[in-house]
This record gives structure tokens, C-alpha cells and sequence, in this order.
């Protein structure tokens, strides 16, 4: 019997499996259709396609975009909001702002519990914790009654002020649980304590209506995976960056609404780890949209400023990933004043730009590759046949004889503006945050990143690329390398010079016992856990807090001040020592760390291998295509080392290596480019 | 495909990139101001930021901004030009608030620092922020008793902030020195001040990879593009020439009647001109703008129906404007223009009105009024007695549109980017609780497509002292509108029931300085948009919808739409349309209603005081205007009011 460790990615067109033996650390990757009507059975299919045993599996984890894509289909269980009384809007009325300021016909979309369906029961509590009216229990049972008639299975409850005293909230919880038996509730003060209505209910509201969705979800999958022979727990990826027990995902479900983007940016992060580099840029640049993440000194970026959709903001931590309209599918068109544009409209896969001769004759990013030679005349190792001809029509009808370029220099046109989009998509999450691209390595996976990776890492100085192995599948890598991981928060709002380190340390010590609680329970054991501790501050007057990491125990309020300081010269240039500063919130991050297994390392052979053929290529600044060599990918030994210009093929990807940089192949086959002069 | 484009001298790829490099400078500056500002109106993002070419003019605005900024960085940018041309040098940095210079109003306040290479400006980098005070006789600067500026805050013309890198202490410490709040007052320069250098960093790497000449060609070419598509557009419109007349609640210094601001648009070739012949003089309060509002509202509302050109300079070359000097809408120093968003957002509508005939397709009726609330005074839960400032806006209804209702509860046309603030911090910053924030029921205006909801706030002030309460609002009166046979909404005030007593006291839209005290009570509503169409011709499941989700009442399903509805099970919201009643109550409606705009408007006024008639039944059946206490009728703004409702609305009730 081997011993596998699995991670399957379910991704909006694609499926993707990885398979880790961890005896030999071999991985072996395999990608399927994704199956959006039960997007259980990809999963399922993928298990199959890759031929596992679920029986030789120790460990099997899973990132999904099944609670991202019920928020926004909106097919929801039914469900309601009990809020106090006065206060039913305040999903509806939100922060009133639209995220179109200009087209009075694009809307905010709807909230996502109906206004009938928001009941009211008098009771208030006020700023500071005192309860001024106690919950009316005869009218929380009435509500409750309602609610039963309704059949609803999931209500979220949600008071003013809960977050500083729950005891209201927690009382309506216990009567909706003792009338509601089965239904799932979400008590505001529970799921996220923090100050501000719309922002705490918001996430409440996600986390409730997504329970039902998850925890079948969850059930019917680790009723399958058990059936199939696998004996552990179903680990859940989440937005976070870490994984859960099933058990507990159907508890902070809310969690799972963004889990799809956050495998990518994990992997990112490993991958740069593995070549030596602490501080990564991930580009997953797939057919339709590019999600571009960072990693500073070993960490990923993490927000909690984020939605599924505009006006609905998510509290829970999330990795911060920018998402942009910039893939191999994206539209080059003219508009009627004469301007060149790429996206944010794309072709998708089906019907897929020109070249796959699938009915479209708009060109695209990919079809401008195919005529710089820079793609080969198929993809998936001969899946899809790309027709040059067809590419070649669309560039010149729709770009090159209105621009009254050649194709040639149309095809160069469209590929520069989408790399320049893609550039301002690094610049506002890198530069316009504090860090000089300069310090990164740029970590280019998805479908297309490896084609664009290098020209992005000139345009932005970066020295270094990364090419993983599989490009296409990489997403998956990063499911499979997280830990269990839970965040916890609480509001703290006070003057730094009034605050007493020990108030703060046990504040801090309580939230680690509830945290220590919740790890165990998911079977972790006391030498595994690891928690980190930071705090929110901001200067006195200001709006947004910085996050600042802190050590346990803590003991000096002084410290985190300087901290604090030197954080926000690094983020927005400047600091004013003599303003006081406030304290804003407290987070402490729970990590159950799950043993890693090594993949596997390669002997560097070295050398430089031979090319299996050449082509024309054209490269930026050169006006005429330079006949290129051509690897595949599967011929290089770990250690080879070969200078640019140069193509390497393979499966899911195609890696682009312009003249005057080098490539050498890594340990664990990644292809790392060095630009060298060519980034300055 | 035939492509017209001028004659530019950049590559397709160079253009395109500088022209969203531009964008994402003045982002990049969006995003540092949001991040480290310390004014909470400017957090609420009442903000803006602009790329300003070497002679001012506009090069790229952020795609957040706040919409009554758009239109006038152009104009301050100038004005420090003017003022310093030959002495501008590395370092230094301008600050500007001047509305009489082409500003908004004082709590705007413009830094602008000139970016150079090779000592040649190539640009300005401008970041304009709304502060929460710049002085005068109340807190937050917004006096209705101020005719003219001295009472409302201090005066920026163009000044150095910054001599060659060095901080003027002096010139910053007078100005702060003037306002309630200094210490944030140094915050926000130093915010603003470093939001201008991300964009000089940004524009020197540009410089560094493209050259000195060819960004300066990018500047110029990105305006020329931008006017290139907004004169292509305008010319494929038809030539025509569009009047409409919309007003504010009154003039304090004169007799009760509406105010009126007349706009007239023509449209000739690929030009468009708006011409305000006909406005009311300058009024006797702070409701006056001068012309860089109105410029401003101009922009705001053309650029509603151009919602994808990026703005810059290019925009506004194919505008003209008549405003004649000394109106309303073309205020001369010293008078006062601080409240200068009423007659911005009557421009607006008025505009969006013009445009709903220019463009059928993207029709819509009336959105609500803007409306701030101060209420000032000491917080006694604090040993230190703390001053405190509770200053809140409300979100309300839009109109309806040609297709589908107006939006529910969203800002106001001042500016959709601005956010509603959360009870929960307010509470803990002011002694000032609110015991209601929702919807309020039947706030839409009726019509074939209703109006967006507005929203009732009802506070009571906790434990406070020497305290003290204004509102800035319109409206009251010159309620807003429907349009194509729609109806109007409601009207906007505000009512205050002091402690121990039972009856509410009517203040309507404007009022200042109004003591009150712990235990009192002030509530406020917010309009919902105004109608689209005639209501008798909305679906009656759409009522019913409305109904289910309390948008609309039972009753006023009945009296607005003519829709009766059964109930089967409240507690499942679950309802039925009675398709007989439904047909009758539709036909007695359509009989009777032309004759009820002619009714003795004394008879329904009295009903109103009699309790037989509320606000609603007087606006949307009558036309009728009243002092809604005392319910008083106000003869010549009924008068008017009436006949701007014949033409808005029941000028398209067809006969049933």
C-alpha cells in the first residue's frame, strides 16, 4: 500500500488533481472538465482520471468554488435575517455606494436575504456594552414561529453592538435553536466581533446562508471519500490560506466563498520558497482573467477588505489577490475614436479565440502569440490545432489594416497592451503598497503566465522568473501544501498611551485558549500548534488601521508602536512619530501545522540539452523573427542551464525565454529565467 | 472599419499605455489618500485627484471620484498657475480652496504640486479633499444664515505649502489655525501632500522609459482623443435645443415661492451649450454656486450618459455655457456659495431629465436631495467633557428609469462614491443614539417604473450638553419629481420631539443653530426618486412584489397604483392581486385624477390639517405644498409646483 496525499482544485472550466507520494515525493498532476451542476462529480472524475486508490490516501484536501459560485448564481437555501428592531436594512442600505459611480443603469445587486424575509425583535445594546433593552423573549419566539412556518435553514442573527456584548444575540440564538432544530444559525458576535453593523452582519449573513450549501457539500463528499475506502478527515481549503475539517466548514462556511483564488497564491509562494526566494509576485494567468498575489518575507498579502460581489464585504481574512480581465482569451479591439484595447471581453473557451477555429474571428492575446511564433501549432501536446491562417485574418481585418500596421506589428501591439495591462495590475498591488518590484522574483504560472512572464518582469524591473513544472495544474500544488489554519479577532479600541500590556496579553491569552479548543478538536495535537498574534493600529484621527505583528507574550505596548511607525513609512511613505497612536483590533492566527511531505528532488545533471526543433520567433524590439530553439520540457534534466532566445513546450503551458536571458532548470524542475541586463 | 482617429503622432501601443498609465496614477493616489487620511468626509471618500498638463489643463480623474469635483481641478490648477508661474521650483507644493477661482466650495482644499525634469514642468499632480472643517461660525462650516463668505470658513487663494521640500509651518499654521480641528488639518496636508508625490513617481518612471517629449505628447493626445469621441457622439445625436425649469425650497431673504433654475441645452454639430438665461438672482443663504459648481454639475451629468470616455480637458472642450453673472448659478465673491451642491444637484437632474428625451433608453426621473446633519455640542460621558461633532448624510431613493425602478437607498447624485457611516461608530464617538435606520415604506415615487427607496433615521441625544443641531437640506418643497407620467416622491425635513412631550415640532430643510437636549428626539427621512412613468401601468405583480418586501403599503398600493391586493398569510408575506377590484379602483383613479391638480388647494390643505390627508396623499394626488407642521398653505409655491407636475406628469396620463 503507498501512501498518497491528494488535492483536488475545482476551478471554473477545469478540475485539477495533484497526487503526492510521499514515500518517492514523486507528484503527478491531471486536469478534467469541471462539472458546474455537481461540481462533486469533477472531483470524482479527476480521482479517476488520475487512477487513485482512495484507500492508499492519508491525506486528501480540497479547494472549491462551490460557495463562491452560489453567492453569485444566487441559488441560496432559503433563508433570514433577525436583526434589531430599527436595524433590517442595514444589508440593504449597506455603505450606499456603487462600484459603477457613472452608469445609472449598472446596478449594486441585491442583497442577498430578501427585506421580507429580515425580521425585527425589540432589544438594544449600546456602545458601551450596556444592555438598554433586554430581548423580548415572547417576540423572539414569535419570530421563531415565523421562521419555522418559512421552513428556512439558515438565519443569521444579527444585533447592534453584539460584538462588545453578545448576551442578546446569544439568547435569540439559543430560542431559534431550540424552535429551528437542523437550521443553521450564524450569530453575528460568533462569527466575527468586530465593530461596524454592515461589515459584521454582511459576513454573517455569507457565513449563514453558505452553511447549508457546505455542509451538504462536505457531507455528501466525505460520504463518498469514506465509501471509496479514505479513513481521515476532509480537509476544506479556505480563503484564509489554510485548510479545516469538514466539521468545522459547515460552522465558518463563509470562509470557503473565495477558496478557488487562494490555491494559486499558496502555490506561488511554495514554489519561490523552493527556489530560495522569500519575496514572490504570483501571475496565474489563465484563458480569461490573470489573478496576480504577493509574498513578503515568506508571507502572503492578506485583506480583509474583500467581496464576492460589490457592496457585500466578507470580514474574514483572505489572501489578497488582485483579479484582472487579462488572459490568452482576451479581445484586442479598436474603439470608435480609434484606441487599441485588450479585455477586459474574452472568448473564453468556447468559442476560443480565432485560431481554434471554433466559430469566433475576433483575435486575441493567443492568437497574436501564434503569429509571433511564440506558440507552436498546437496545444495539449496536439489536443487543439491551432490555425494560423484564421489568427492571421483576424489580426489584420480587425487591428492591422485599421491601425495600417502589419501583422506582424499588430500581433506585437496586442501583446504589448495586454502586458501593459497586466503591469498596472503588479504595479497597484506591489508599488502603490510599498514594495520595490526590484526585491521579487515574478512566480508565472496558469496557462499563459509563462508566455508573458518575463516581458511583465522587464516592464517592472523584476529580476527573476519562475516557471513551475506544470503551469496549468499549479493551483492544485497549493491545496496540497497548506496547513489547518483558523483566524480569530476581537475589536480593541483604545489610545496606545492608555493601554496596559497585560489587558492586552490577556485578551490575547483568552482568544489562544478558544483557538487551542478549536484546534484540538479538529485532531491536532498541542506540539502542532502555532499561533501568531498582531494588532490594528492606526495613527489617532485616521480611518484605516495597519496590521502589525506582535510577540506573545506581550509585553510592551512601546514596541508595537515602533512597529507600527516603521510599517507605515514602508507602506505609504511617511510617519509622524509624535502623533499618538491608536489600537484598533487584536488577531491572533491558530495553525495546526500537518506534516509536509518533500517532493520529490531531482539530481542537477546539468548541461544544455538539445533543442527538439527550432521555429521563427519574434521578440520584443526585434524586427525580424529569430529562428529559435524549441525544448520540450519533458527532455530537460534538473541543472540544465541554456541561454535565451529560446521556446520550452510542454502539456498545459508554453515558456517564452527572449534573448539575453538565461534558463536553468532547478531541484524540483522549475524553469528559473534570469533576465540579468535585460530587467534594467 | 473606418477609424477617424486625430492626428496622432504616438503608436497605438505607446497611446494606449500612457493612457492608462495616467488612470492608474491618479488611482494610485486614490488609494494613499483612503489609506492615511484624517478627515472622515474625505475617508467617506469626498475626495478626488487629478493629472493637470503643463497650462492646468486636465489630463486624467480618478475613476472614484466624488462627481461634484469633476470639472473644476482644470480651474484651481490655473488659478495656481497664474499666480506663481515663474517661481515654481523642485519641492515645492501650492494649496488652494477658492471657489470664486473655479473651486468648489471652502472645505475643498486643493494641493497641487508642479512635476519637473530637467527644471521644466512637465505637469501637475492634484489632490483635492473635502475637510471636515475650515472654520466660520459653525462647526463644519456650513452656516444658512451666511449671505456671504466671511461667515463660512477661511479663504485659500493660491499659496506655497511647501518651498522647495521645506514645510512652511507659517503658511499651514494659518490656515489650521483658523479651523476647529488643527491637528487633522496637518494630518490631511501631509496626506495630500504625499499623494501628489506618488503621482510624481509615477510620472518620472514614465519619463525614465518613454521620455520627457513623448509623455508630454501622451498628455495632450489623451485630451484630444477624449474630445475626438465626445464630439464624435454628440454629432451623431440630432440637432435639437431641450428646456426644463427645476427649483430650490426658497429664498430666505424674500417671500415664499420656489427658486427657480431654468436650463436650456442645445445640441448643434458636435457642440453641446447649456444655457441657465432665466436662473433666480443669488439668494440669501449659502444655496448659491459659483461657476465652478456649475461647471461641475454640467460635467457630472453629461458624463452620466458617456459613462466609459476617461475624463479629462477634452471632455469639456465641446461644452459652452451661458450663466448669467450674478445668477444663482454664477455667484460673485463674497457671497456665499458653501451649500453650492443644491443648485449642483438641481443642475444634474434637470440634466438627467434633458438626457431621459435625448437618450430614451437610459431615462430617469428625480433622485433625492443631498442632506447633511450637525449636531454639535460636549459628550458628558467623557470626565473631560469633549467637544463632540456628530455629522452624518443619509442615502436615499434614485428615480425610476426606463426599464426597470430607480436604485434603493444609494448616495446622493453629489457624488455615488460617497459612503453612509456606520450607527455603531457614531455612537461611540457621539452621545447620539439611533433607534431606527431603515427603509422608509412608501417612500418611492409611483410610476410604471417607482422609485428607488430613501431611508428614516430617528436619534435621540444621549448624555450631552450646550449642544446644538443644524441641517442642510432641500426639498421640502420643491419635492422631488417624476417624469413621462410618473409621480413625485415626498418631502424632505426634519422633525424634533423634545423630551417628555408628546407632539413632534417641524424644522423642515433648513435650519442652524437650533438647541437641543439630552432626551430630545430628531427624525429625518430621505426621499425616494421619483416615478417613471404613469403608475396605473405598472404591472400589478410588481405591487404585489413591493407589497411582500414593504417598499409599498397595502394601502398606498391601493391609492398610488389602483392595485388591491388580498392578503392570504402574512406570516409567509403571501398575497394576492384582486384583478376586479384592481380594474375599478385603476379606472376611478384615472377619472377623478387631473381634476384633484385643480382642486381649491386651500380645501386640501385643510384636510391635511384636519389628519384626513398626509404628505403623501397632498404631493402625489393634489400638488399641493404646504408648511407640513402647521399645514399652512403656500400658495405660490403650490402654484408653481402644480404646473411643473401638468408638464412632468399628468401631461402623459393618457384618458383610460
Amino acid at each position: 500500500m503507498r501512501n498518497l496525499r491528494i488535492a483536488v482544485d475545482i476551478g471554473g472550466t477545469f478540475t485539477d488533481i495533484c497526487v503526492l507520494d510521499e514515500s518517492s515525493g514523486e507528484l503527478r498532476v491531471a486536469k478534467t472538465a469541471s462539472t458546474p451542476a455537481d461540481p462533486m462529480d469533477g472531483a470524482m472524475n479527476a480521482l479517476a482520471v488520475a487512477d487513485v486508490d482512495l484507500h492508499d490516501v492519508t491525506l486528501f484536501s480540497h479547494g472549491t468554488t462551490v460557495a463562491t459560485n452560489a453567492l453569485i448564481t444566487r441559488r441560496l437555501p432559503p433563508s433570514a435575517m433577525v436583526c434589531t428592531d430599527g436595524y433590517r436594512d442595514v444589508i440593504e442600505i449597506r455603505r450606499s455606494n456603487k462600484e459603477e459611480l457613472w452608469d445609472t443603469y449598472k446596478d449594486v445587486a441585491p442583497p442577498y436575504i430578501r427585506r421580507r424575509d429580515r425580521l425585527v425583535v425589540p432589544e438594544r445594546t449600546d456602545y458601551s456594552g450596556a444592555i438598554i433593552k433586554p430581548l423580548d423573549e415572547a417576540a423572539a419566539r414569535e419570530v421563531a414561529r415565523i421562521l419555522k412556518k418559512r421552513a428556512v435553514e439558515a438565519v443569521a442573527v444579527c444585533f447592534m453592538n453584539s460584538f462588545i456584548n453578545p448576551t442578546n444575540e446569544v439568547r435569540m440564538r439559543e430560542i431559534l435553536e431550540a424552535e429551528l432544530p437542523g437550521v443553521a444559525i450564524s450569530a453575528s458576535s460568533q462569527t466575527i466581533p468586530e465593530i461596524f453593523e454592515h461589515e459584521r452582519f454582511s459576513t454573517t449573513v455569507v457565513n449563514a446562508i453558505l452553511s447549508p450549501v457546505i455542509g451538504r457539500y462536505v457531507a455528501r463528499m466525505s460520504e463518498a471519500l469514506a465509501e471509496g475506502g479514505y479513513a481521515n478527515d476532509l480537509l476544506m481549503l479556505h480563503s484564509g490560506g489554510g485548510v479545516m475539517t469538514a466539521a468545522t466548514a459547515k460552522n465558518f462556511a463563509g470562509r470557503l466563498a473565495g477558496s478557488g483564488i487562494a490555491a494559486g497564491a499558496i502555490a506561488s509562494r511554495h514554489i519561490a520558497g523552493l527556489c530560495g526566494y522569500d519575496n514572490a509576485i504570483g501571475l496565474d494567468m489563465g484563458g480569461t482573467s490573470c489573478d496576480v498575489s504577493l509574498v513578503y518575507g515568506g508571507d502572503l498579502r492578506v485583506t480583509k477588505e474583500w467581496h464576492i460581489e460589490f457592496g457585500y464585504p466578507i470580514r474574514f481574512p483572505s489572501i489578497e489577490v488582485l483579479t484582472i480581465g487579462a488572459g490568452g482569451g482576451s479581445l484586442a479591439w479598436i474603439d470608435d475614436d480609434g484606441a487599441l484595447h485588450s479585455g477586459p471581453q474574452s472568448a473564453g473557451a468556447d468559442p476560443g479565440p480565432a485560431c481554434y477555429d471554433r466559430g469566433s474571428a475576433t483575435p486575441t492575446t493567443t492568437d497574436a502569440n501564434l503569429l509571433l511564433g511564440r506558440l507552436g501549432d498546437e496545444l495539449a501536446g496536439g489536443q487543439i490545432k491551432l490555425d494560423r491562417k484564421a489568427a492571421a485574418e483576424a489580426v489584420t481585418s480587425d487591428i492591422a489594416e485599421p491601425l495600417k500596421l502589419t501583422p506582424t506589428a499588430a500581433a506585437k501591439a496586442i501583446v504589448s497592451v495586454a502586458n501593459a495591462n497586466m503591469a498596472d495590475a503588479v504595479r497597484l498591488i506591489s508599488i502603490s503598497r510599498g514594495y520595490d518590484p526590484r526585491d521579487f522574483a515574478l512566480v508565472a504560472f496558469g496557462g499563459a503566465g509563462a508566455l508573458h512572464g518575463v516581458a511583465l518582469a522587464k516592464e517592472l524591473s523584476i529580476p527573476t522568473v519562475i516557471v513551475p513544472p506544470n503551469p496549468g495544474v499549479t493551483s492544485a500544488i497549493g491545496c496540497l501544501l497548506v496547513d489547518i489554519r483558523h483566524d480569530f479577532s476581537r475589536s480593541y479600541l483604545k489610545a496606545a498611551a492608555a493601554a496596559s500590556p497585560g489587558d492586552i496579553e490577556a485578551q490575547f491569552a483568552a482568544m489562544q485558549s478558544e483557538a487551542a479548543e478549536q484546534l484540538e478538536s479538529e485532531g491536532v495535537a498541542p506540539q502542532d500548534m502555532v499561533f501568531q498574534r498582531s494588532i490594528d493600529m492606526m495613527y489617532a484621527g485616521q480611518w484605516r488601521s495597519l496590521q502589525v505583528p506582535v510577540p506573545a507574550p506581550f509585553d510592551s505596548v512601546d514596541d508595537a508602536v515602533e512597529l507600527f511607525h516603521r510599517d507605515h513609512e514602508r507602506e505609504y511613505a511617511y510617519r509622524r512619530d509624535v502623533e499618538p497612536v491608536d489600537l484598533f483590533r487584536l488577531n491572533l492566527t491558530a495553525i495546526g501545522e500537518v506534516a509536509k511531505a518533500e517532493l520529490m528532488r531531482h539530481a542537477e545533471k546539468g548541461g544544455t540539452p538539445e533543442p527538439s526543433t527550432t521555429r521563427p520567433v519574434y521578440f520584443d524590439g526585434q524586427e525580424e523573427p529569430i529562428e529559435t530553439p524549441i525544448y520540450r520540457h519533458e527532455d530537460l534534466p534538473a541543472g540544465a542551464v541554456m541561454a535565451g532566445p529560446l521556446v520550452i513546450e510542454q502539456l498545459d503551458s508554453t515558456v517564452l525565454v527572449p534573448p539575453g536571458c538565461r534558463a536553468e532548470t532547478g531541484a524540483w524542475l522549475n524553469i528559473i529565467i534570469h533576465l540579468g541586463e535585460a530587467s534594467r | 472599419m473606418s477609424v477617424a482617429r486625430p492626428n496622432f503622432s504616438l503608436d497605438p501601443v505607446t497611446f494606449e499605455v500612457l493612457k492608462n498609465s495616467f488612470i492608474t496614477t491618479v488611482d494610485q493616489m486614490a488609494e494613499q489618500i483612503i489609506r492615511t487620511c484624517h478627515s472622515f468626509v474625505i475617508y467617506n471618500r469626498d475626495f478626488s485627484n487629478g493629472l493637470n498638463d503643463v497650462n492646468g489643463d486636465s489630463v486624467a480623474q480618478g475613476n472614484m471620484d466624488i462627481a461634484s469635483h469633476v470639472g473644476t481641478l482644470h480651474y484651481t490648477c490655473k488659478s495656481v498657475i497664474e499666480e506663481f508661474a515663474d517661481d515654481m521650483h523642485p519641492g515645492d507644493v501650492f494649496m488652494i480652496n477658492d471657489p470664486y477661482a473655479g473651486g468648489t466650495h471652502f472645505n475643498d482644499v486643493r494641493i497641487v504640486r508642479p512635476i519637473m525634469v530637467d527644471g521644466e514642468i512637465i505637469c501637475f499632480a492634484q489632490s483635492n479633499g473635502h475637510w471636515t472643517d475650515v472654520g466660520g461660525s459653525v462647526p463644519g462650516s456650513f452656516d444658512v444664515q451666511a449671505k456671504e463668505m466671511f461667515r463660512e470658513g477661511i479663504r485659500i487663494p493660491a499659496v506655497r505649502l511647501f518651498d522647495k521640500g521645506v514645510f512652511r509651518r507659517d503658511v499651514a499654521n494659518l490656515v489650521a489655525s483658523n479651523t476647529r480641528d488643527p491637528s487633522a488639518i496637518f494630518g490631511d496636508m501631509h496626506a495630500q501632500s504625499e499623494a501628489t508625490r506618488v503621482a510624481e513617481r509615477e510620472i518620472l518612471r514614465l519619463v525614465d522609459k518613454y521620455g520627457k517629449d513623448t509623455v508630454v505628447t501622451g498628455m495632450k493626445e489623451v485630451q484630444d482623443y477624449v474630445e475626438h469621441a465626445t464630439r464624435r457622439r454628440i454629432s451623431e445625436l440630432p440637432d435639437g435645443s431641450w428646456e426644463t425649469e427645476d427649483y430650490l425650497d426658497r429664498d430666505p431673504g424674500g417671500g415664499e415661492s420656489l427658486i427657480p433654475i431654468h436650463t436650456k441645452l442645445v445640441i448643434e454639430g458636435d457642440e453641446v451649450t447649456y444655457d441657465f438665461t432665466g436662473s433666480h438672482g443669488t439668494i440669501a443663504t449659502l444655496y448659491n454656486s459659483a461657476f465652478g459648481g456649475t461647471f461641475s454639475a454640467i460635467v457630472a451629468g453629461m458624463k452620466t450618459y458617456f459613462p466609459d470616455l476617461p475624463l479629462n480637458s477634452g471632455f469639456y472642450r465641446p461644452l459652452n455655457v451661458i450663466a448669467p453673472a450674478d445668477s444663482i448659478v454664477d455667484a460673485k465673491w463674497p457671497i456665499a456659495v458653501s451649500g453650492f451642491l443644491m443648485p449642483f444637484e438641481k443642475i444634474v437632474n434637470s440634466i438627467f431629465e434633458i438626457w431621459s428625451e435625448i437618450m430614451p433608453e437610459r431615462g430617469m426621473a428625480c433622485a433625492f436631495n443631498l442632506e447633511y446633519l450637525l449636531v454639535g455640542g460636549r459628550d458628558l460621558r467623557s470626565r473631560e467633557k469633549n467637544i463632540f461633532m456628530f455629522y452624518d448624510w443619509l442615502p436615499g431613493g434614485w428615480g425610476g428609469r426606463s426599464d426597470r425602478d430607480g436604485c434603493n437607498v444609494t448616495t446622493a447624485c453629489f457624488g455615488t462614491g460617497l459612503q453612509t457611516q456606520p450607527s455603531e461608530g457614531q455612537e461611540r464617538l457621539c452621545p447620539v443614539m439611533a433607534d431606527h435606520h431603515q427603509i422608509l415604506t412608501d417612500s418611492p415615487g409611483p410610476g410604471k417604473y417607482r422609485g428607488g427607496a430613501g431611508v428614516i433615521k430617528t436619534s435621540t441625544i444621549g448624555a450631552a450638553d450646550e449642544t446644538i443641531i443644524s441641517y442642510i437640506c432641500d426639498r421640502e418643497r420643491s419635492v422631488v419629481w417624476g417624469i413621462k407620467g410618473g409621480l413625485p416622491s415626498m418631502p424632505h425635513g426634519l422633525w424634533i420631539r423634545r423630551k417628555d412631550r408628546d407632539e413632534k415640532e417641524w424644522f423642515g430643510s433648513l435650519f442652524s443653530d437650533e438647541p437641543i437636549g439630552s432626551g430630545d428626539v430628531f427624525s429625518r427621512s430621505t426621499a425616494g426618486g421619483g416615478g417613471l412613468g404613469d403608475p396605473l401601468e405598472r404591472d400589478p405583480a410588481a405591487v404585489m412584489r413591493d407589497v411582500e418586501d414593504d417598499y409599498v403599503s397595502l394601502e398606498r398600493a391601493k391609492t398610488d397604483y389602483g392595485v388591491v391586493l388580498r392578503t392570504i398569510d402574512p406570516d409567509l408575506a403571501q398575497y394576492e392581486v384582486d384583478v376586479e377590484a384592481t380594474k375599478s379602483a385603476r379606472a376611478e383613479i384615472a377619472a377623478a385624477r387631473a381634476g384633484w391638480l385643480d382642486e381649491e388647494p386651500e380645501v386640501a390643505a385643510g384636510r391635511y390639517q384636519a389628519g384626513e390627508l398626509n404628505e403623501f396623499d397632498l404631493v402625489r394626488r393634489y400638488g399641493v405644498i404646504v408648511d407640513w407642521g402647521s399645514g399652512e398653505l403656500l400658495p405660490k409655491t403650490t402654484e408653481q409646483f402644480r404646473a411643473m407636475m401638468r408638464k412632468r406628469s399628468a401631461v402623459h396620463w393618457q384618458a383610460k
